[in-house]
């Protein structure tokens, strides 16, 4: 099995603050990858580092091989990285159907094209019946959706999410579940960053814990939470021995 | 009839009512008068591809219109070309000083966007003012140049009548109302409105946010330098401060700005709405009143701002849609 | 030799009253992070109340600049509340607030124009106690009423300094620009806040006016220069930075007088915006601007 994303010794620091260290990870294709830790551990940093956003103090990161930390997000998009914002970012003024054939068009310049590749990704995540409705005019849950939307239509091989799943209620996280397990049956390679445990232990084959910028722990759900390490870094010292 | 026939059949006859005007307004005075609307609304069309679609906020505007005047002046009293064909040049010229212009300066803030538009433009006049002779090219700085009378003719880019100005800068217009429709509904139409909207999440899609607005920049300066070489043959005589001023960049961003920036219509409606005014303020009331003209203007400028800040096509637009829903008894369902 | 020398503090005066006009726009810039493009006409609406102040009344000029600063300041607090608050709030969440740039330039057409309508285009003058006087500094000769706009406006720039550091309200002005929702949560009023900043920034653009009017014709379209002036400046000494103001004022003048030894004073307006277009693109916060303004 080959690997589709490889993070060797990467690091970031903000002037005198190290956001994160020296962090080896590696995501297998096909993988759902979710990487979990306390608030202000770094996780963000790390996405916008594979994303492009930021470039790294040191280390490398290598996407199928290539490396790629000095390339722009749009090229990375091209080359088949996409990602998802914690605070979504939908093009507030445009329909929804506008919004995600800006995705459809990285792969093709005709506008009816792109239009009916956008109406297949509307249709995947149940979201045809709002193509018309303006972005700013949705809920959180849909404008969720949208945002996945609009980066599944850029025909990713490896998919960002983060935070998808802040500020949905129960049967909508069951929801989204079903469609990120969705999204890795049609072949996309899924990286999460997720702070829902029982979204992460559903979807997830693997964990990687950081805490201060740092790897604490890695390995199937059920092997992290059981991790002395993890249980002391959100809950506390006292937790520790078990 | 439906919808779609109905706006098509509506702006046919504007089309048809349009060229046919002249044989019902003659009078040489009234025709200029149309001329410079024709031209105010082409020069706020092309505006309106980075003001409008980029999102941003070009206040220096006019200094493209001077390149295109320039230029094809230059290339017609020194070497004998066709101002058609210096018309070209000029607006390859533009395209190129433009993308310089935005290389640097697209990914500044909003305001310092603004600020440096303005540095350029009023720093490029003031060049041209100072400078009587560039190696062979004579500027003539401050007088400006006059273009001597020739043998009318198409070649020559003058006419006797009014008439062929007329309908050079209404099929200008046109064709510059047709390109903006086509761009909007295109790739790029979609990237440079991302883009403007939210540049991140653009990028993030794989938009290169910075080169479509250098893309948008270079087709606007193109297009504004080419009716640079209309008015220097319309009038024959043009100088730094009346093309290149500050004056011209503003009006043209706020025409855009009142009637909408961003949409199709809205350069065209508020050149409708304003040109008029301002003309016949100037005529009529400029002798008591020196400047009223542009207090009203600026008046205007702040009351839109204020209550209806995407302009007055929305409203317009709003208006029209009902009125036509009725006639085509598709009321209801939105 | 002697020529640049004269003309060195010639500019070191003027440029110390390019960087007062600068004082009122880069408080307004840096409290509420926005573009007043109508600061030239303040500054012009200024000069001509003083001017017919002292024409109507033949009153000293430091007199008027205790009287027409106040009146400034309430001019500056009514705009800013009932014309460019609306704006403000409703771009709140814009990213790119662009509105409140346009109305401001439509300020600066209004105000320019109806000046130009009541009092004609000619470019005064006035006769006042001061003018043409001058004293002498060895061979150099020192203009007073550029000597005292100096002194004004080194006094303002000191004044507004401690203004911002040691009262209540200058605190509450530091706080709203640096983070207006923080602000707001400590229980301060920020639309409030932009009133007093840009009364303020109005008020000391008066005084620039004031100090201007003994040497300087007065006209309705007066303004512009200095406000493109000033935002240069603004832009070259930081956002928001008082010092900046002044040595950014200080560069510009000394530039604009020195270099004018050497060229036609049409290419020395040049220059400067080459200066201004270098600064943005190799330093966009300037002298002591925080990088986080960008």
């Amino acid at each position: 099995m080959s690997n589709i994303l490889e993070i060797s010794n990467l690091s970031k620091h903000f002037g005198g603050l190290t956001a994160v260290s020296a962090l080896d990870l590696t995501l297998a294709k096909g993988e759902i990858l979710a990487l979990i830790g306390p608030n202000g551990a770094g996780k963000s940093t790390v996405f916008n580092m594979v994303a492009g956003v930021y470039a790294p103090s040191e280390g490398d990161i290598r996407f199928n091989g290539r490396p790629v930390h000095r390339e722009k997000p749009w090229d990375r998009c091209r080359m088949g990285i996409a990602r998802t914002f914690q605070i979504v970012k939908p093009f507030a003024s445009k329909t929804v159907l506008y919004n995600v054939m800006v995705g459809a068009y990285l792969r093709t310049n005709s506008t009816e094209k792109a239009r009916h590749k956008a109406e297949e990704v509307l249709a995947t995540l149940a979201l045809d019946h709002l193509r018309d409705r303006p972005a700013a005019n949705l809920t959180i849950a849909d404008r969720k959706r949208l945002e996945i939307a609009k980066a599944l239509a850029t025909d990713p091989q490896l998919l960002l999410l983060d935070e998808v799943m802040a500020g949905l209620r129960p049967t909508e996280v069951d929801d989204m579940i079903a469609i990120i397990k969705g999204l890795r049956d049609q072949g996309v390679t899924v990286f999460v960053i997720e702070h829902i445990m029982r979204a992460v232990m559903a979807l997830s084959d693997r964990v990687v814990v950081i805490h201060f910028g740092q790897k604490i722990a890695q390995g199937t759900p059920e092997e992290v939470t059981r991790d002395e390490n993890v249980i002391k870094a959100y809950l506390g010292g006292e937790y520790g021995a078990a | 009839m439906s919808r779609k026939q109905l706006d098509h059949t509506l702006l046919g006859l504007v089309g048809l009512i349009v060229f046919a005007l002249p044989l019902v307004v003659t009078s040489p005075t009234y025709l200029q008068i149309l001329i410079l609307l024709f031209f105010y609304a082409y020069l706020t069309t092309s505006w309106n591809l980075v003001g409008g679609f980029a999102g941003v906020l070009p206040l220096g505007h006019s200094v493209f219109v001077g390149i295109g005047a320039y230029t094809s002046t230059i290339l017609t009293l020194q070497y004998g070309i066709s101002p058609w064909i210096g018309m070209l040049v000029g607006g390859l010229v533009a395209a190129l000083v433009g993308v310089i212009m935005g290389l640097p300066t697209f990914r500044l803030r909003g305001a310092y966007f603004c600020l440096c538009t303005i540095a350029f433009a009023e720093g490029i006049r003031v060049m041209v003012e100072n400078i009587d002779n560039l190696g062979p090219l004579h500027i003539n700085g401050p007088r400006g140049l006059l273009i001597p009378l020739k043998e009318p003719s198409f070649w020559h880019y003058q006419f006797m009548s009014k008439l062929p100005y007329y309908y050079i800068i209404l099929v200008m217009l046109i064709l510059v109302l047709a390109l903006t429709w086509f761009i909007s509904r295109s790739k790029i139409g979609y990237y440079l409105a991302a883009g403007g909207e939210e540049p991140e999440a653009a990028a993030a899609l794989g938009v290169n946010v910075a080169n479509t607005k250098l893309f948008a920049m270079a087709l606007s300066c193109f297009l504004t330098a080419l009716a640079g070489t209309f008015y220097a043959q319309l009038m024959l005589y043009f100088y730094p401060k009346g093309l290149m001023g500050l004056d011209l960049s503003f009006e043209i961003a706020f025409i855009a700005l009142i009637g909408g920036r961003g949409t199709i219509a809205g350069p065209v409606i508020g050149a409708l709405v304003l040109r008029p005014l301002n003309e016949f303020t100037r005529i009529y009331l400029s002798d008591m009143l020196p400047g009223l003209h542009l207090v009203i203007f600026g008046l205007i400028l702040i009351l839109v701002m204020l209550y209806k800040p995407q302009g007055l096509t929305a409203p317009l637009s709003a208006f029209y849609n009902r009125l036509a829903d009725r006639l085509t008894g598709q009321g209801g369902a939105k | 030799m002697t020529a640049v020398i004269q003309a060195t503090l010639n500019g070191i005066m003027m440029g110390s009253m390019y960087g007062l006009t600068a004082l009122g726009l880069t408080l307004i810039f840096g409290v509420m992070k926005v573009v007043n493009f109508a600061h030239g006409s303040l500054l012009m609406v200024g000069m001509f109340s003083g001017y017919w102040l002292i024409r109507l009344t033949g009153i000293h000029p430091y007199l008027a600049l205790v009287i027409i600063p106040p009146i400034l300041f309430v001019f500056g607090y009514f705009l800013q509340d009932v014309v460019i608050k609306p704006v403000f709030r409703a771009e709140r969440h814009v990213r790119e607030p662009s509105t409140v740039i346009i109305v401001t330039t439509g300020l600066w057409y209004m105000l320019d124009n109806l000046a130009l309508m009541c009092f004609g285009a000619e470019y005064r003058t006035v006769r006042t106690a001061i003018s043409n006087k001058s004293f002498a500094l060895g061979q150099y000769i020192v203009s007073i009423p550029k000597f005292s706009g100096f002194v004004v406006a080194v006094l303002t720039a000191v004044g507004l300094a401690l203004f911002m550091r040691k009262t209540k309200t200058g605190m509450a002005l530091r706080a709203t620009s640096l983070d207006r929702e923080a602000a707001n949560l400590m229980g301060i009023d920020q639309y409030k806040v932009y009133n007093i900043a840009f009364g303020l920034g109005t008020a000391i653009a008066g005084i620039a006016g004031c100090v201007l009017i003994p040497f300087y014709y007065v006209y309705p379209t007066v303004g512009v220069v200095f406000d493109i002036r000033a935002f240069i400046i603004v832009v070259l000494g930081g956002l928001g930075s008082i010092p900046g103001a002044l040595l950014g004022g200080l560069v510009i003048g000394l530039v604009e007088s020195v270099f004018s030894q050497f060229m036609a004073s049409t290419w020395t307006e040049a220059i400067i915006y080459a200066i201004f277009l270098v600064i943005l693109f190799v330093k966009p916060s300037g002298f002591f601007g925080h990088k986080q303004d960008w």
